[in-house]
């Protein structure tokens, strides 16, 4: 795997083929509230990666992301999903987006873990009709992927941080997206559960192949288990992870010159979680 | 003494029959419609459309006694309620939309204006007497044949949509924003339940009342809500709270006399009670037990 950059898919990228990029962003400006957000962002993550967006607070991870998804209008440039500009983009099955916010919703409100999970089937071409068996099959498939079979029954509001945290991302899942977007999906989780959460995350890019991306504070477990790290303030760097790579000078880039980021890749602590093995671009 | 010969003979007759059938309709209607107007926030909103509907029914009244559609005088009222219900409520989300008014501040606006309309059309008319009354205070013995059809074609229509659109309605009252991603039509379905509120307030109006309606609306929902089970769960325990609290008020008020609507909302409020210190007692013994 190479540091994508513009064009380097030649001809192919611009079919939607089966290689063409997950994501594609070409040249691309965001403005937020009038300011400029992103700058020049030009860079590609292909299918299959495991990418970490990293970056100081207010450095436009979560404009990025948005960028990708067209929630936010692009000032310059073009985005790419699996080879079609986001504007034309109607294929919103293959892609699963879990927003910053999005367990932060009324712990009074009656629905069961599964009930909630199987929300993630609604779609357009079910409007007005029950959920099939195939429906139920691959809500049972989510649960058991994100280790929440055993409070199925439970209602939401009365999970632990991380089990919540789980629970949203099956109702991603149970789309079988080929693409897996996730915004600080960690905020306001104990350590113990984030090391979890992000092992069955790796299980699904490495046994589902689908291309994981997430925004996350948490930079050794970004050097530790993903492929290739976004790097956001303002300007965008992006590099895979290798072991021969100088992420201390990456993250200065981003983060400024006296940040300091003491990284030791012997220490990555991989718990025994099968599949998860790091994947050296 | 209650005389429980005397309810024998009174199940026997048509017009208590009717009662109980209405009665039953209205209940499932708002129990269905109160609990995703419960999870809206939006609990006051049956009492402004109530208070609209007293407005078109007043409106109704005046044009029956001014001569005007003098065949369906029965009946009449009901359907300028309806008119006067679906005018409220979208005005209540045209003034969200806006930016005019937030829900809270709408509903309120439109219970007054809706209730002024009444007033002044009423004293025009050199007042209705006991008949707006039975509007005001609700007289489900006045539920004639045709008012049983209107509601049971009303009725139907709102259970039918809450049976096909479950699974959409209960994926934008949750997150409005991603249901829209997944292909929601969020818009229309808005519109038609804003549709259905008013119908249920309409065919509800007989049963409780007015002044009533929005606690038929809202209490059977809360009390299933003090259960904390499952969404259908919730639902399924509303609609029989509803039904149980309309029969066993009409039974009652047929033993003694007092005012059903009045009846009715007292049995529902102490049913609320009941859940809600039933569940608080099986969480102490499960604590003590756990303890």
């Amino acid at each position: 795997m190479t540091t994508a950059t513009m064009g380097t898919k030649g001809t192919d990228a611009s079919k939607a083929g089966p290689k063409a990029p997950a994501v594609d962003v070409r040249g691309v400006d965001i403005a937020r509230d009038g300011e400029l957000a992103i700058s020049g962002a030009t860079f590609a993550i292909e299918q299959g990666d495991y990418v970490g967006i990293v970056g100081p607070n207010g450095g436009g991870k979560t404009t990025l992301v948005q960028g990708f998804l067209g929630l936010l209008p692009l000032a310059r440039g073009e985005v790419r999903l699996f080879g079609t500009p986001v504007g034309q983009f109607r294929d919103w099955s293959r892609v699963g987006y879990v927003a910053q916010n999005a367990t932060a919703f009324d712990p009074s409100f009656p629905l069961t873990v599964r009930e909630l999970v199987a929300l993630g089937r609604v779609r357009r071409e079910v409007l007005g009709r029950p959920l099939t068996s195939e429906d139920w099959a691959r809500v049972e498939d989510a649960l058991l992927l994100m280790d929440i079979k055993d409070v199925e029954r439970r209602r939401v509001g009365h999970l632990s941080g991380g089990q919540k945290q789980r629970v949203f991302v099956a109702k991603a899942l149970v789309r079988s997206p080929d693409l897996l977007i996730l915004d600080e999906p960690a905020t306001g989780v104990d350590a113990e559960a984030q090391e979890r959460f992000y092992g069955l995350l790796g299980n699904v890019n490495a046994q589902r192949g689908t291309t994981v991306v997430m925004v996350s504070h948490d930079l050794a477990t970004v050097f530790c288990r993903m492929s290739k790290v976004v790097c956001v303030n303002r300007e965008v760097h992006v590099s895979p992870i290798t072991p021969e790579m100088d992420e201390g000078a990456l993250l200065r880039k981003v983060y400024g010159e006296h940040f300091t980021f003491v990284f030791h890749r012997h220490e990555c602590a991989y718990d025994g979680v099968e599949g998860v093995a790091h994947r050296h671009g | 003494m209650a005389d429980l010969g005397a309810l024998g003979t009174l199940l026997g007759l048509a017009f208590f029959q009717r009662s109980l059938l209405g009665g039953a309709i209205a209940a499932l209607a708002c129990a269905a419609v109160g609990v995703f107007v419960l999870l809206r926030k939006q609990a006051m909103v049956g009492h402004g459309i109530a208070h609209v509907s007293f407005g078109g029914v007043a409106v109704g009244k005046y044009m029956v006694v001014a001569g005007a559609f003098v065949g369906a005088a029965e009946t009449f009222p009901i359907y300028t309620a309806l008119v006067a219900a679906v005018a409220g409520m979208w005005l209540v989300t045209w003034m969200r939309r806006r930016g005019v008014a937030g829900s809270d501040a709408g509903i309120g606006l439109i219970t007054a204006v809706g209730f002024a309309i009444g007033l002044v059309v009423i004293s025009a008319a050199g007042g209705f007497n006991r008949d707006i009354l039975s509007y005001l205070f609700g007289d489900v013995t006045t539920i004639g044949a045709q008012d049983l059809v209107v509601s049971a074609v009303l009725g139907a229509v709102i259970l039918a949509f809450f049976g096909v659109f479950y699974k959409e309605m209960l994926s934008m009252t949750f997150d409005e924003e991603s249901a829209r991603l997944t292909g929601v039509p969020v818009r229309a379905l808005s519109v038609a339940f804003d549709l259905l509120v008013a119908f249920t307030i309409v065919l509800s109006i007989k049963v409780v009342g007015i002044v009533l309606v929005s606690a038929l609306v809202v209490l059977p929902g809360l009390g299933a809500f003090q259960f904390r089970l499952s969404f259908r769960g919730t639902m399924v325990a509303a609609m029989a709270l509803a039904v149980v609290s309309v029969v066993v008020g009409i039974l009652l008020s047929a033993l003694y006399p007092v005012a059903t609507g009045g009846l009715i909302i007292l049995v529902a409020t102490a049913m609320l009670g009941a859940c809600a210190a039933w569940v608080r007692l099986g969480d102490e013994r499960d604590g003590a037990a756990a303890g």
